[in-house]
């Protein structure tokens, strides 16, 4: 299953303004063979504990939720439900995203998953943790401090590991160029060895 | 490698179970410290009883983060099946210690309880984790 391919194309669009070292002519160092892998280990290893994290954090949320139901504000009663709803899909595209970007070195899943996390999971889990008027229980407080650090954590690496793939695809491309311009060459020694002939 | 695949999820939950629960009761101590006071009590002796268990507390957190640092760095994964000794050890010995604390919360036990819990279950994988590091690291040699 993949994103669709407009999205695709805003998407890799956006990485390579965000991402690339674009006021370097050159590498900024010596790169290995264009073939060097550029998953990030460090965001993986986050990403599968996550996966198993997430279950923890949403059966927590919705018993705290249960208890402290009858004695919350009505507003915040159904700021809190839609909070959860949105959390628990947004985080499903998340991960499905990062796995994808990540594993197969895929820049458009991978900038998804990073615009995901900054943009709407930090902002939404912060609310949760910080909001005054959400009457929040410790344990809450505990599991999303666990949620922020995880989220955190992974805006950064999937930051550093969007940089190295972008200007790894960069360096691919003009790598391409000389091949084309060798090639060519190559034809036009071709055709002027014939004219000498003739 | 088949066996270890179970095994690195199971140690990283019940590390996170008894993790929430430390943090947990950094906001919800105060029944416990009233259950280890006179019925009677000044706010001096509730101080000094908090500042006790606080300080637990923190040296859990602490050796929280040797045990996090020795599991994400994977010295004490990559081996045979001795090594399921040192996983098994660690995971009973979260899982235990969430248990305990859940006790510790619901039925208010006294504040001085928790350093039995924090013995057997904290300050043991945290000293198998660091001899684990100085294995690797120091005497350079393979985990078991």
């Amino acid at each position: 299953m993949e994103l669709p391919d407009p999205v695709r194309q805003r998407l890799g669009n956006f990485s390579r303004s965000v991402f690339s070292d674009s006021n370097r002519t050159g590498p900024e160092y010596t790169e290995g063979p264009d073939d060097e892998m550029v998953s990030s280990l460090a965001l993986q290893m986050s990403l599968y504990f996550n996966t198993y994290f997430f279950p923890l954090w949403w059966v927590s949320s919705v018993m705290m939720l249960h208890i402290k139901y009858p004695i919350l504000p009505d507003y915040y009663k159904f700021i809190v439900v839609t909070i959860i709803i949105l959390v628990t899909l947004i985080e499903v595209i998340r991960l499905y995203l990062g796995y994808m970007g990540n594993l197969q070195e895929k820049v458009p899943e991978l900038a998804g998953f990073w615009l995901l996390s900054l943009l709407l999971q930090l902002p939404l889990i912060l609310f949760l943790l910080f909001n005054e008027g959400l009457k929040s229980l410790p344990m809450e407080k505990a599991i999303h401090i666990i949620f922020t650090l995880f989220l955190t954590f992974q805006v950064v690496a999937a930051f550093l590991a969007l940089k190295r793939m972008v200007n790894q695809l960069a360096t691919r491309f003009h790598l391409q160029d000389f091949d084309r311009l060798s090639a060519n060459r190559g034809d036009a020694r071709r055709m002027r060895s014939c004219i000498e002939e003739i | 490698m088949g066996r270890v695949s179970g095994l690195v999820p199971s140690r990283f939950l019940t590390l996170l179970a008894h993790l929430v629960i430390v943090i947990t009761l950094f906001w919800s101590r105060d029944s416990n410290i009233q259950a280890c006071l006179p019925l009677t009590f000044t706010p001096e002796e509730y101080e000094k009883q908090d500042v006790q268990l606080v300080a637990a507390l923190s040296v859990t957190l602490g050796l929280f983060a040797v045990e996090l640092a020795g599991f994400f760095s994977g010295v004490s994964m990559f081996n045979s099946t001795q090594s399921l000794i040192w996983c098994a050890q660690a995971i009973g010995a979260h899982c235990s210690a969430s248990v305990a604390l859940s006790f510790f919360i619901f039925e208010r036990w006294e504040c001085t309880t928790y350093w039995y819990i924090f013995v057997f279950c904290s300050a043991l994988p945290a000293v198998t984790e660091m001899a684990l590091f100085v294995t690797v690291f120091g005497l350079k040699k393979k985990p078991l």
